[in-house]
Formats: C-alpha cells, sequence, structure tokens
C-alpha cells in the first residue's frame, strides 16, 4: 500500500490505476467490522439490502416481517465502548405502517436517480412505491403472486419501469409514470426468481427462472430475444475489443447529462442502445421472432435461477441456481464461460442476492450461513465470511467505501469492512479510551 | 525444524492426554504443561487450536467437555489464540451448544448437559471480557439469547444486582440510624426526667422498707453473743445466711403496699427503661455523624443511666424483688445450668449398682409373680373375694410355662448392657457404659420358647389276612410293606369298601396292556432312532454353515481398511473407558426387557421362520 503511494507521489502510477488498485486491495481484505455495527430492528430474516447508488449512504433494508428500515451508513447514532464501536441505528423503521405491506418483503430497491423514492415488493402480491421523506405509499400496483424480486434500471434514462418477478410466469414492468404496467413478458414456464437489468443498455432486461431458463428481453420488441443455454459454451474470457471499450467509456460519460430526459420518446436513443443494437445485429436478430423452439427450451441451471448479477461493464452475468452452481455468462455471445466456483451449497429455497465488486474481480454469494467471495474469472474461493448463524440471503457490495452488507436469516445485518489502515484514528480511540484496549493482550498467569 | 517438529508432537500429545480421560476435570499438571507450552510458540499455538478444533469434532461429549475446558483456559489468556479461535466461533458454538438441531451434541446426555451449560457459561465470560474487540463475540452472544433465548447464568448483572441491593439496604439503616439519633437528641431530656422519677420512686420505696424494718428488729444482741459460742466455721457460715435472710425484710400485711409499688416500679424498670436506654445506646455507637462530640457525651450520660438503673435494680432485687417474667439474663443462666445437671445425674461416673440390684429383685419378683400367677389360676374359684373383673381375666388367662420370658413380662424398660455388676473393664478393650438394650429388642430375646410335643397317636394295624392264617401285625402310617395301603377291614381282614374295583380288571385286559405297553415302547425307539439320525444330519449342516460364514467374514475383514485397527489392540484402556461411557449402563429394567422381548421375538420366530429353517436346512449352501 505504501509502495503505491509512493509510486503515485513520484508519478509513476497513473491515478485511476491507483484508484483501481486500492479498491481491489481493499475489496480482498474484508473481513467482519468490528466498528461498524448495523443495529437490526427486524423481527425476521433480512432479505433485501442495498445501499442508494447516488450518495452511497442510506441503506433500505427489507426484512420477512414486513418491515424495513433504512440506516445512514456513513454517520453513526451512538457509540459504544468509548468510541470503539460505531453503532447505526435505523433512521427509519417501518414496522405497522397501515399502508404497509402485509407478508414478508422480499425485495427493496432504491430509485436509481435519487433517494426521494423507494421501491419494495412483498409476498402479499404488492409492488410499492414509497416518498422516503414522508414515509408514505405513493403507489401500489397490485401483482398476480408473490413478489420475489424488482429491478430498476441504473441507466435508464427514458423510462421508469420496475421489472417485477413474481410467481406468475409472465415477467411485468410496472411503470412508476402512468402507475400501469407497461410491458406484459411471456416466455417462462414457471414462476421467475430474478430480475436485472442490463449494466450496459437500459433496454435489455435479464430474467431467471424457476424453470431454470435465463431469458434476455429488448423491451422494445415483444418476445424475449435469447435464451441462454449451459451446454452452450466457450472457454474462458473473450478478449475485449480494443474499439468496443473506448465507445463503453463514452457512453458512461454520456450517462450522466441523459439522466433527467423523460420517458418516451423513442426517437431518443442514447449510445448504448445503439451499440448494443449494432452488437447483437448479426448473429441474434435472425433468431428473433421466432425463436427456435431447441433453443427456447435451453436451459441454464438444472432447477431454478435464484439470482442474477450483472457486472459493472455490462459483458458478463452471473447467475446463482438451485443446483448449487453459479455460472459466469458472455452476455454478448450468450455463451456459458465453463468457470468452474468451488461451492459447496446454496440454499434453494429463496431468491438470493449476489453481489460484485465495482472491478468485477470478486463476486459475493450467499453460501447457506455464510458468503464466499470467487475471483470472478478463475472461480477460486478467496474468502470465507463466516458471521451469520442462519443462512444469509443477500449481501450487497459498497462500491463508496469498498464495505460488504450482509442479511441473513438470523435477523442480523453484518458489515463486511477492509482493514482499518488510518492508524490515528484507531490511536484516538485508544486514547479516549485506555482500557479496554489494553484488555485484549495476552494475559499469561502461569 | 526438526526441533519444531518435535515440540508440535508434544502439544498435540499433551491436548490429547489432557482430553483422553473421563474425569470430570482436566489434569492440572496437563493443562499447565499445555499452557507453557504454548505459551512459547505461536506456531504451536496455531498447531493446539487446529487440534482442538478437531477435538471438539469427536463423536463424544466427554471429550469435547474437556476440549473446551482447554479453550477456554488459553481463551482468556492468549490473544492470538482468541483471534484464530473467533473466526470459527460459529462451529466451536455448534460443536459446544448444540443448537443446530441437525447436530445434536453426541453421547453420553449426561455430560452432553454438562458441555452445554458450561459453553454457555464460558460464552458469557468471553463476552463480557472481549466482546468489544470481537464482533463474532457478541454476535454469537446476541442469537444465543436473542434468538434461541438461551439461558445465560447472567453472573455478572446479578453481582451487580446483589452490590446493589446491599448497598441500598446499608443506605437505609443508615438513614434509620440517624432518624433515630435525631430523635434520641431531643428527647434526651424526657428520658432523663422520666428515669430519674422512676429511680427517686423506687429508692423512696427502700426507704420506707428499711425504716419499717429496723423498727422491728430489736433481738441482735441476743444474737451477737450466741454467734461467738459456734467455732465450727460450716456452722458459722449456715447462721449467716440464716441472719442475712432474717435481715431481709419479709412481705406482711402491713408493707404489702410498698411491696406491690415496689414490684411495679421495678418492673416498669427492667421492661421498660432499661432496655430503651441499652437501646439507645446501640443507636449512639452505630450511627456514623461528622461531629462525634455531641454523640460522645451523649453516649457517657446513657451508660451513667444505665450502671445507675443496673445499681437501683441489684437492690430490689435484694429487697426481694423478682420479676417472674424469665427474660432476665441471670434468669437464662439458671435456665442453662440446669441441663448439664441432669446430665450429671446420668453420667456412668458412678457406677449405679441400684439398677443392677433392681434388675435382680425385679426378676425374682416376677419369679415369684408367675408362680403366684399359676397359683391364682388354678385355686381361682377358691377366692371368690377377688374383683370380678379380675376374675374374669383369670378365667380367660392361658396357663404358661415358667420362662425367662416372664421376668420382663409386660414390662417396657431399656437395659444398660454393660452394667451387670462384672468388671471386664480393660480386658477386652474398652466397654461402653452407657450401651443400652432398648425394649423392644429385650422382648425380642425374650420371646417364649415352647418345646414341640407330639400328640401322642395310636397307630393302627394292617390287619391284612395272613397264609399262615391271622391277621398282619405290622404298625405302619399309610402303607404296609407286605400288604399296600392300610384300608380299614373286617375282622377276617377283608377291606371294607374298595373290594368291588379291584375284581374289575380281568386277566385278558391286563395282557392285552401289556402288550400294547410293549408296542408303544417299540414305536419310540424306532421314532427316536429317526430324530437322532435328522439331528445328526443337522448338525452336520449345521457346521458346513458355519465354516462358510467364518470364511465371509474372514474375506470381508481382510478387504477392510480396518482391519489394521483391529489389530492396534493397545490404543489404550482409557479409550475402552471412554467408549463404555457412550454405552447405556444395563438396568434392571433393560435386562427385563429384551429378555422378555427376546422370548417373544423368539416365539415369533418359532412361528415365521418355520419354513425358512426347512428350507435353510434344505439348501444349507445357499444364503
Amino acid at each position: 500500500m505504501w509502495k503505491e503511494i509512493g509510486d503515485r507521489e513520484s508519478g509513476k502510477l497513473r491515478p485511476n490505476s491507483f484508484i483501481t488498485r486500492i479498491r481491489s486491495n481493499r475489496a480482498s481484505s474484508l473481513h467482519l467490522s468490528n466498528h461498524k455495527e448495523l443495529v437490526s430492528s427486524h423481527r425476521g430474516s433480512v432479505n433485501s439490502l442495498q445501499v442508494d447508488l447516488t450518495e452511497g449512504r442510506y441503506l433500505l433494508s427489507g426484512a420477512a416481517d414486513a418491515s424495513l428500515a433504512i440506516y445512514d451508513i456513513q454517520r453513526a447514532t451512538d457509540y459504544e465502548a468509548g468510541g470503539l464501536i460505531a453503532k447505526h441505528k435505523p433512521i427509519l423503521v417501518d414496522k405497522q405502517h397501515q399502508n404497509g405491506h402485509k407478508y414478508a418483503i422480499s425485495t427493496a430497491i432504491w430509485y436509481p436517480i435519487d433517494t426521494g423514492l423507494f421501491v419494495t415488493g412483498s409476498y402479499d402480491h404488492h409492488i410499492k412505491v414509497w416518498d422516503t421523506n414522508t414515509t408514505q405509499v405513493v403507489m401500489d400496483f397490485k401483482m398476480p403472486g408473490k413478489v420475489y424480486r424488482t429491478a430498476m434500471s441504473s441507466l435508464a434514462t427514458s423510462h421508469m419501469l420496475i421489472a417485477a418477478a413474481t410467481e406468475d410466469v409472465q415477467v411485468r414492468l410496472c411503470d412508476m409514470a402512468s402507475g400501469a404496467f407497461a410491458h406484459t413478458l411471456s416466455g417462462h414456464r414457471d414462476g421467475v426468481m430474478a430480475v436485472e437489468w442490463s449494466t450496459s443498455s437500459e433496454w435489455i432486461l435479464m430474467t431467471g427462472g424457476c424453470d431454470g431458463a435465463i431469458r434476455f428481453w429488448d423491451i422494445r420488441r415483444a418476445g424475449c430475444f435469447s435464451v441462454l443455454d449451459q451446454s452452450h459454451s466457450q472457454l474462458g474470457r473473450r478478449p475485449p475489443l480494443a474499439d468496443k471499450s473506448t465507445t463503453k467509456v463514452s457512453t458512461s460519460k454520456a450517462r450522466a447529462p441523459q439522466r433527467k430526459v423523460g420517458s418516451g420518446s423513442s426517437s431518443k436513443h442514447s449510445g448504448t442502445s445503439k451499440i448494443l443494437k449494432h452488437a447483437k445485429g448479426s448473429a441474434k436478430q435472425r433468431l428473433h421472432p421466432g425463436l427456435l423452439t431447441s433453443q427456447d427450451r435451453a436451459t441454464a441451471h438444472y432447477g431454478a435461477v435464484l439470482g442474477l448479477k450483472a457486472t459493472e461493464d455490462g459483458m458478463y452475468l452471473l447467475s446463482a441456481g438451485s443446483d448449487s452452481r453459479l455460472r459466469l455468462w458472455d452476455i454478448q455471445s450468450g455463451c456459458n464461460t465453463l468457470v468452474h466456483y468451488e461451492i459447496v451449497r446454496l440454499q434453494t429455497s429463496k431468491a438470493i442476492q449476489l453481489a460484485v465488486t465495482q472491478d468485477s474481480s470478486i463476486v459475493f454469494l450467499p453460501c447457506m450461513t455464510s458468503v464466499k467471495a470467487f475471483d470472478v474469472w478463475s472461480g477460486q474461493s478467496r474468502m470465507t465470511l463466516q458471521g451469520h448463524y442462519e443462512n444469509v440471503n443477500c449481501c450487497f457490495y459498497s462500491t463508496h467505501d469498498q464495505e460488504l452488507y450482509t442479511g441473513g436469516n438470523d435477523r442480523q445485518i453484518l458489515v463486511w469492512s477492509p482493514l482499518k489502515l488510518i492508524p490515528d484514528d484507531a490511536d484516538e480511540c485508544d486514547r479516549r479510551t485506555e482500557q479496554p484496549s489494553a484488555v485484549d493482550e495476552d494475559n499469561w498467569s502461569d | 525444524m526438526e526441533d519444531d517438529e518435535k515440540t508440535v508432537a508434544v502439544v498435540v500429545g499433551l491436548i490429547d492426554k489432557a482430553t483422553n480421560s473421563t474425569k470430570p476435570d482436566l489434569d492440572p499438571r496437563l493443562l499447565k504443561s499445555i499452557k507453557s507450552v504454548v505459551r512459547h510458540s505461536d506456531s504451536e499455538l496455531r498447531l493446539a487450536v487446529h487440534n482442538l478444533m478437531s477435538l471438539m469434532k469427536q463423536d463424544h461429549s466427554q471429550v469435547r467437555y474437556l476440549t473446551l475446558n482447554i479453550i477456554h483456559e488459553l481463551f482468556m489468556r492468549s490473544k492470538l489464540f482468541r483471534t484464530l479461535v473467533v473466526d470459527n466461533l460459529d462451529q466451536l458454538l455448534t460443536l459446544s451448544v448444540g443448537f443446530r438441531r441437525n447436530q445434536p451434541l453426541p453421547a453420553p446426555p449426561a455430560v452432553a448437559s454438562k458441555l452445554r451449560s458450561k459453553a454457555i457459561e464460558f460464552l458469557e465470560k468471553w463476552n463480557t471480557t472481549f466482546g468489544i474487540h470481537y464482533r463474532q463475540l457478541r454476535l454469537g452472544y446476541d442469537y444465543l439469547k436473542n434468538t434461541l433465548r438461551y439461558q445465560f447464568p447472567n453472573l455478572q448483572a446479578n453481582a451487580a444486582r446483589i452490590q446493589q441491593e446491599r448497598r441500598e439496604r446499608e443506605l437505609r439503616t443508615k438513614e434509620i440510624l440517624l432518624k433515630k439519633y435525631e430523635l434520641l437528641k431531643s428527647n434526651i431530656s424526657s428520658i432523663k426526667d422520666e428515669v430519674n422519677s422512676i429511680v427517686d420512686e423506687v429508692s423512696e420505696c427502700l426507704d420506707i422498707l428499711i425504716s419499717s424494718k429496723e423498727e422491728n428488729v430489736p433481738l441482735d444482741p441476743v444474737d451477737e453473743e450466741d454467734f461467738e459460742d459456734f467455732r465450727n466455721i460450716e456452722l458459722r457460715t449456715i447462721r449467716e445466711n440464716s441472719l442475712k435472710e432474717a435481715d431481709k425484710v419479709q412481705e406482711n400485711s402491713e408493707n404489702k403496699v410498698v411491696f406491690d409499688a415496689l414490684r411495679e416500679l421495678y418492673k416498669l424498670l427492667v421492661t421498660k427503661h432499661l432496655v430503651a436506654v441499652q437501646e439507645s445506646i446501640s443507636v449512639l455507637i452505630r450511627v456514623e455523624l461528622s461531629d462525634n462530640r455531641l454523640r460522645d457525651s451523649m453516649l457517657k450520660e446513657f451508660i451513667d443511666i444505665r450502671n445507675h438503673l443496673k445499681s437501683i435494680k441489684k437492690k430490689c432485687e435484694e429487697a426481694g424483688c423478682v420479676l417472674s417474667a424469665p427474660e432476665n439474663d441471670e434468669e437464662e443462666d439458671i435456665w442453662e445450668e440446669g441441663p448439664s445437671e441432669s446430665v450429671n445425674i446420668s453420667k456412668p461416673g458412678t457406677p449405679n449398682k441400684q439398677n443392677d440390684s433392681a434388675g435382680c429383685s425385679n426378676s425374682k419378683a416376677t419369679n415369684t409373680n408367675a408362680t403366684n400367677a399359676k397359683a391364682t389360676n388354678v385355686n381361682l374359684n377358691a377366692n371368690p373375694n377377688m374383683d370380678p373383673l379380675k376374675s374374669k381375666l383369670l378365667v380367660e388367662a392361658p396357663v404358661m410355662k415358667w420362662g425367662s420370658f416372664l421376668d420382663n413380662w409386660g414390662s417396657n424398660r431399656d437395659y444398660m448392657a454393660n452394667q451387670r455388676g462384672l468388671e471386664v473393664e480393660g480386658h477386652w478393650g474398652r466397654v461402653d457404659h452407657d450401651a443400652v438394650i432398648p425394649a423392644n429388642k429385650i422382648a425380642e430375646l425374650n420371646v417364649q420358647a415352647t418345646v414341640y410335643e407330639e400328640e401322642h397317636k395310636e397307630i393302627q394295624q394292617c390287619r391284612a389276612p395272613l397264609k399262615r392264617g391271622g391277621l398282619c401285625e405290622r404298625r405302619d402310617l399309610k402303607v404296609c410293606p407286605f400288604h399296600g395301603p392300610i384300608v380299614a377291614r373286617d375282622d377276617e381282614g377283608n377291606p371294607l369298601n374298595q373290594e368291588p374295583d379291584m375284581k374289575n380288571f380281568s386277566r385278558e385286559e391286563l395282557l392285552n396292556q401289556a402288550v400294547k405297553n410293549v408296542r408303544e415302547r417299540d414305536k419310540e425307539v424306532i421314532k427316536k432312532r429317526e430324530y437322532d439320525k435328522k439331528e445328526l444330519k443337522r448338525a452336520k449342516h449345521a457346521k458346513i454353515r458355519g465354516h462358510n460364514e467364518a470364511v465371509l467374514r474372514d474375506a470381508a475383514i481382510a478387504s477392510t481398511p480396518v482391519s489394521s485397527a483391529i489389530g492396534d489392540s493397545d490404543l489404550g484402556r482409557e479409550k475402552d473407558s471412554l467408549a463404555k461411557m457412550l454405552k447405556k449402563k444395563a438396568t434392571a429394567k433393560d435386562r427385563l426387557a429384551t429378555r422378555l422381548l427376546s422370548r417373544k421375538a423368539m416365539a415369533r420366530q418359532v412361528n415365521l421362520g418355520d419354513e425358512h429353517s426347512k428350507y435353510r436346512e434344505a439348501f444349507p449352501n445357499q444364503w
């Protein structure tokens, strides 16, 4: 670390690579944080966690007792043991809200643009949109079955659609602008457990169903345009194309000003969609109108697909299935990359939430009572984060301060943070509380 | 490197040795050596952690229990150990508390429950001491406490609570004392007045009595003369006492009123004022004040008052006032002396021959009594002037022969065992003079004994007719060896009633019967021979089967890796004893149950497996 700082100082290291190095260092040294503690107010298992995407400050959690809470993860509400342990109490707890959910909340996500809204989905068949400041439900969508997962596109500039994965075979897109269902995407043969928007195009939606299929939808067209097939494979990582990566950078830069553009108006295609259209052009488009039946029946997992996570650059998709497999897919080609992840067992009954680091080098996957960190490209297990006493349901990696939040059936929300490298802070703690720090030492009486 | 390995082996060996025992506690010497070895090298500590965790996985609660104890010892001492153990805390808790349903604690159940309670206790201890530094500890504690609702001993909280309670109690007593002190301070003058008034009254009463007495006694000089004559000291003291007694004012009709008043006052003085003064003194002694001067002066005053009161009390007692209620200290003393005196009486220091002689005389008396009883029973009718009830009872009463049991007839008394006048002391060891034979034992020893007397009975003659003529004259109880059972016969010797039955057996029938018998016997012999043949065959088959099984078993054992373990018989007896702990001890109930069940099972087996066994016998080489 000090060497890197020295290199940066002398100009040997470029700022970007310095940042990525520090980040990856921190991400690979995660451990159970002793100084940061979230005081869970939930009485049921924590099903969903998300830190808001704008400030990286508010953690939204939804639990099985139909309660949801928001924690300020930057600012502690009080300190214990003389400042050694920072306790974060929920700043907003919603339990017996009159318009709240009746049954377990399965998903809770922030509105990607700001923290003024958040969306929750529950087993009581409802998706609700909340105003954060007044804690009132501003919109309510009635779904045909239990809601497993909802997703909103963080790139979307032209739509405000909530993709909902429910017990029903159809995936519905709820339009927040109109309060109605904009689309009903049918193709799955069983309930849908996982849903994820593409991180490279605002129009592409990826869903994973209990039938083991992962389907890609272009929401501008009818039907799905691709079904991932686990037997359709390629070996290893596709070498990135130089020109493509450059355009990617440009699109991500272009994203910011386009954000506030309202929905509708199909003429306003962003660069992203053009590229993707162009990319998928040749091979896929031919198949799309009536996918070959054999391809339509392809499966990505034996058993249900429990969780989906696209990498930050939008090129790869990770899927976890109830066959206790984690698969890495090349989105572009739709191929299984055949990376073997050393998983022992996954819990199979619930949808799980995976997390990937920003540079998509590590994937965090809840495996029963622990969270395992795998190298995305080699599949090797990097860490096993053990702290929960019952099954872990969800994890969220905060790219802002390289912390991992996990929630499990034991009602706890645990914070996994990199090792504290700022010694003066620790010193301060020591000075404030000379006594407790002195306690934790060897004490050999004989 | 070599050295390292050697020490490593030492640690692992020590831990294995310490945990391989059936005792409820660790061997302190082994523990100490483990600690000392682990203390000096981190690599050994790491290995110890590894070894301990693998031992915790063993399928035996005793091993786990001992391992947990070692873990606790090291946990409280080494920081590195803590960081290593804490990483795997949930596994440790799973193995020691057994909170996961699919991983219950292993047998034996008694040790398992001990293990659980100990683990919970340890976890609490760890959490209170090191919880701040280890989030895992806090999590585990929180999970067991708030989610699984385990009952923690809550040692710290309890101690704090007790401390708090005690402090509160002390504070309260202090307050009360202070209040009392304040009250006393305001009341001291009135108390003094009261005491003074009563003291005055008492002294007045005493004055009256004394003055009246002086009037009454003009006889002194005469006594004075006599006094010279008594030379004997004893007599003199006796006389002095009597004189003193005479000095005291006797109560009579004249001074009865004064005495009554005095008694009243005395009672008041003793029960109220003296007690009150005593109490206030104790309050003054116990109270804590910033300024002690006033208190000291008050204390002094109170002590003076008390002494004064005591002297007055003494005077009163001399004058003849005694409080009837036994709350006085002196009376208590007397009461205490009482039992010791009584003990003195019964002490064996003075061997009481009285008892012995009493015993003798008693026996004599009973002797005579017995004879008397006989006599009375005999000549009961001759005594018409007796009490009617007694005579009636005498009629009913049985005539008893004389025996030693009559000595203690109806007595309900314990006997001194070693006081019969025989001095055996020192000859045969120590003698317990107090040894007592209880009355019921005596009764047991003196049960009435009677000699059995056979009833004289005439044995009948056989009276069967003899060939020579005449009747058999043998006397047997039931059967005559020559003539069979003895039956009633008439004068010629013919039986009286069974005659016709015997005649019914004709010769032919008897013959037939004999032939039948012989044939049956032949048949049986044939059957038996067949059976023997079968048996032989069966034995042969069984032998073949047994041989086959043995061969197969040998083959099976040879093909498994267990065979090497079986060969290792020198694993130690400790292992055996640990294994023994797992086995349930067979109680009487168990044995009964197995027996009953097995018999039932056998019966069922017999019913069901008849065919099968036949089949097996027919084809012994098929299984």
